[in-house]
């Protein structure tokens, strides 16, 4: 007789037998076999079974639920046996992940980030921080909860096994990537931050101020990067208005002094208002000698006390300083914009938004402006002259703008490389490649090809061609396949391979559609600053409880992948660096995966693009799963990460230019965004010539994103920045060394942006 | 704790900075970093600027 039995956490029950027949009620009712009687009728059974098997008095829950198995099937109840063992099988994976989420919390609560590499996935979040902690603890309560309700079975099997990477999973089913926020029509009108309205700023101050208000705004909104794709086109409307607001202020005080009166604000102000009337140009930077010849004329009548002086002359005065002063607030702005966004916290404090900031083709004198001075604050650096690490900045090289001697912003160009070469940034997007080339319509910024965070680009526009655009859109989701293990489990075989690619594809497509469903089918409300601001395209055109459905579909889905170099080893045995025909086998696999998201893009009419994924916490995961099944295999699985998307192995020796060359062809194919680096030796600040050169390389091998490595470091201490080997060139000290207090006064005389130390003063 | 607090000694006990890019942004310190992705910056060789390594 069965008198209890034992729970799965040890504790001793009474039996119930009713208990057991809703189970296999619940089960039957699932598949429409059978009714409550024979429900009854199997419980009854699995009693007897449990009873002549004697093996204990109280048996356990598994062993009562092999035994319900064993009776269904025993009673013909087939289809309901299979639902009931899935069940049990869904049930069992659920307290594994329980079991496996509170040890994963266990670690996050517990472990120092330095010895756990869970906490350090992120590089941009502290994980030791008690905002940080948080974070990751709801990320991975997310991710578990996302994995067992969420995933279909194959995607999770999928995912689990490391076949494929779901990218930013703790958001499945929050929000989208990312959007390259259009500062400018953002500003018009005002907006507000979900916390406070904004006015319309009127100043270059309060436009820098802004921007960075709106970065940190969207940040709350998405889970990827945020981008200005118009930082030039956006500053140079705040410069113009300081630059006005000066000159009116300077004009006023001169004319003001040579008729010896006051209080002249007013009428100055309608003077230069009925000339720009006249002359139907504003007060600006780029104003002729017309211009000011009409200005002179009106003062003239105005103010009959000016008349026998030179008023062009004074004019000319008033121009210099409106300008030397508009310069000047503008760095300043430029400054405190960047201090802000190294600085400030988004996402609960754990994090500094992850911002850029595209710029380099707007020719008027007020967005030079605005660049040379944003470039002389990166070249600056924070307060005591450490590298800013945010925002990336990315400069759009153009012929006919910027890339010639002879073309107006090539100074500006000139000056990216000097900065970009002794800070790292910027980088370089080539709007003269090809597939950038297609879509530039001189005079229409928003068909600039634009990157945002570390490589993602969005142009082309499935659903609705006539918005091929960048300004206002975004990435939605993207996930990785695991192109090694494809390769390893082909055996050589490339057909296989082939095989295998074109089943990850179709599963990814599927996947990437069923995130989107999640994402579709939220409302404007959801997202206060994105939607409710208008900031994603015609997000404007929807009321606050709409669904967003229909206007995401601006965005991007994204396949992405790692490793081709090993798969080519893997393959053929050898990578795309080492010979000219595994190159061509390499564009063939890219071009096979590229042709897959132009054919799903048709077919659905929504915009799969293929990424060439920036790997941070990918670039370990496949690695360790693949050499756990197919062991360390040299030249694929012996190193601790498989190399990043197309790129040449980090480690193989080749000259920059090759390299290029190489890797210039695949910019082509992945459209959801692609980088390119080359490591430089020393101290690139001394050599800008053959920095240039390389991105000058760049721009002619049809690399549409690039950036150059080199070593930036800085001795705290002294405030060198730039090559250190063992000992800092300036100081002389070794890492840790102190230095005496006379050298320290002697070098603060030679360097006066030395950093100040307590005691040093 | 700033950098200041290590003024009186001018220098004692503090290290260099290294920064370095990882897929994309700049990191100040490669205590945050992931294994894979410092065995990855250990790797990297520099790449000459002749037209043959």
């Amino acid at each position: 007789m069965i008198r209890s039995i034992i729970k799965r956490d040890g504790r001793k029950v009474l039996y119930d037998q009713a208990k057991i027949a809703r189970a296999i009620l619940k089960a039957m009712e699932a598949t429409g076999e059978g009714d409550a009687e024979s429900a009854a009728r199997v419980a009854n059974a699995v009693e007897s079974h449990l009873e002549s098997d004697r093996l204990s008095d109280a048996p356990g829950i598994e062993y009562i639920q092999d035994a319900v198995e064993k009776e269904l099937m025993n009673y013909g109840f087939n289809e309901t046996a299979k639902a009931y063992i899935l069940y049990r099988a869904n049930r069992t994976r659920a307290r594994e992940a329980n079991t496996s989420l509170m040890h994963t919390i266990d670690e996050i609560t517990q472990v120092d980030a330095k010895a756990s590499d869970l906490k350090r996935d992120n590089a941009n979040i502290d994980g030791n921080t008690a905002m940080g902690s948080m974070l990751q603890i709801g990320a991975a309560g997310a991710k578990s909860y996302n994995e067992m309700y969420l995933l279909r079975k194959e995607h999770a099997k999928a995912f689990r096994e490391g076949y494929l990477y779901i990218h930013d999973f703790d958001f499945y089913s929050l929000t989208t990537t990312c959007t390259q926020i259009d500062i400018l029509k953002l500003f018009h009108g005002g907006f507000s931050t979900g916390h406070g309205y904004l006015r319309e700023p009127q100043s270059i101050q309060s436009y820098a101020a802004l921007a960075a208000i709106a970065i940190q705004s969207n940040q709350n909104d998405q889970h990827g990067g945020q981008s200005i794709p118009n930082f030039d086109y956006g500053m140079a409307e705040g410069v113009g208005k300081s630059y006005r607001r000066n000159y009116i202020n300077i004009l006023t005080d001169v004319v003001e002094d040579a008729c010896d009166t006051e209080d002249l604000k007013d009428r100055i102000k309608a003077a230069v208002e009925t000339v720009e009337r006249n002359a139907a140009e504003t007060v600006g930077l780029g104003n002729g000698p017309e211009f000011d010849a009409q200005m002179a004329e009106d003062l003239a009548v105005r103010f009959p006390a000016l008349q026998g002086q030179d008023i062009a002359h004074f004019l000319t005065r008033v121009r210099k300083r409106a300008y030397k002063l508009t310069d000047h607030e503008t760095y300043q702005a430029m400054e405190g914009f960047v201090h802000n966004l190294n600085t400030m916290h988004s996402r609960a404090g754990a994090q500094t938004p992850f911002s850029s900031i595209n710029y380099g083709t707007d020719i008027t004198p007020e967005g030079r402006m605005a660049m040379r001075n944003i470039l002389l604050a990166l070249d600056a650096g924070l307060g005591h002259g450490e590298t800013c690490i945010f925002p990336i900045h990315i400069f759009k090289v153009k012929e006919g703008v910027n890339y010639n001697p002879e073309d107006p912003n090539y100074d500006l160009f000139r000056l990216s490389c000097k900065v970009s070469a002794r800070r790292l940034f910027p980088n370089f997007v080539f709007l003269d490649a090809p597939y950038n080339l297609q879509y530039y319509v001189p005079g229409r910024p928003e068909t600039e090809v634009a990157t945002m965070g570390c490589r993602t680009r969005v142009m082309g526009n499935v659903y609705d061609p006539t918005r091929e655009i960048s300004y206002s859109r975004g990435n939605l989701s993207f996930s990785s396949i695991n192109l090694v293990r494809l390769a390893l489990e082909a055996n050589h075989d490339e057909k296989v391979f082939y095989e295998k690619l074109d089943w990850m594809l179709e599963l990814t497509a599927q996947q990437l559609l069923d995130r989107f469903e999640i994402q579709a089918a939220k409302h404007v409300y959801n997202f206060p600053f994105l939607m409710g601001q208008g900031v994603w395209l015609d997000s404007e055109k929807l009321a606050n409880s709409d669904e967003i459905r229909d206007v995401l579909k601006h965005g991007t889905l994204s396949i992405g992948f790692i490793g081709l170099a090993e798969t080519l080893t893997a393959l053929y045995g050898k990578h795309h660096g080492e010979s000219e025909e595994i190159q061509q086998k390499g564009l063939e696999i890219i071009g096979h995966m590229r042709d897959f998201c132009n054919k799903k893009s048709q077919a659905m009419k929504m915009n799969f693009t293929l990424l060439a994924t920036p790997a941070e916490g990918l670039s370990g995961k496949f690695v360790r799963q693949d050499q756990q099944r197919f062991g360390k295999i040299p030249g694929i699985t012996d190193r601790e990460y498989y190399t990043n998307s197309f790129h040449i192995p980090v480690w193989f020796p080749i000259s920059a230019y090759d390299k290029i060359r190489l890797e210039g062809p695949y910019h082509a194919l992945c459209n959801a965004g692609h980088i390119s680096y080359v490591e430089m030796d020393g101290d690139t600040s001394k050599n800008i010539e053959a920095f240039e050169q390389v991105v000058r390389w760049m721009h002619d091998c049809g690399v549409g994103y690039g950036s150059i490595n080199h070593p930036v470091d800085r001795d705290p201490v002294c405030g060198y920045v730039g090559v250190i080997g063992d000992v800092c060139p300036r100081c002389g000290r070794r890492e840790g060394e102190q230095i005496p207090q006379e050298l320290v006064e002697k070098l603060r005389r030679m360097y006066p942006e030395m950093p100040a130390f307590q005691g040093i003063m | 704790m700033s950098e200041q607090s290590y003024n009186e000694k001018l220098g004692q006990g503090v290290g260099f900075e290294r920064i370095r890019r990882i897929t994309g942004y700049l990191v100040g310190t490669m205590d945050k970093w992931n294994d894979a992705k410092r065995a990855e910056e250990h790797d990297r060789v520099k790449h000459g600027l002749s037209v043959h390594a």
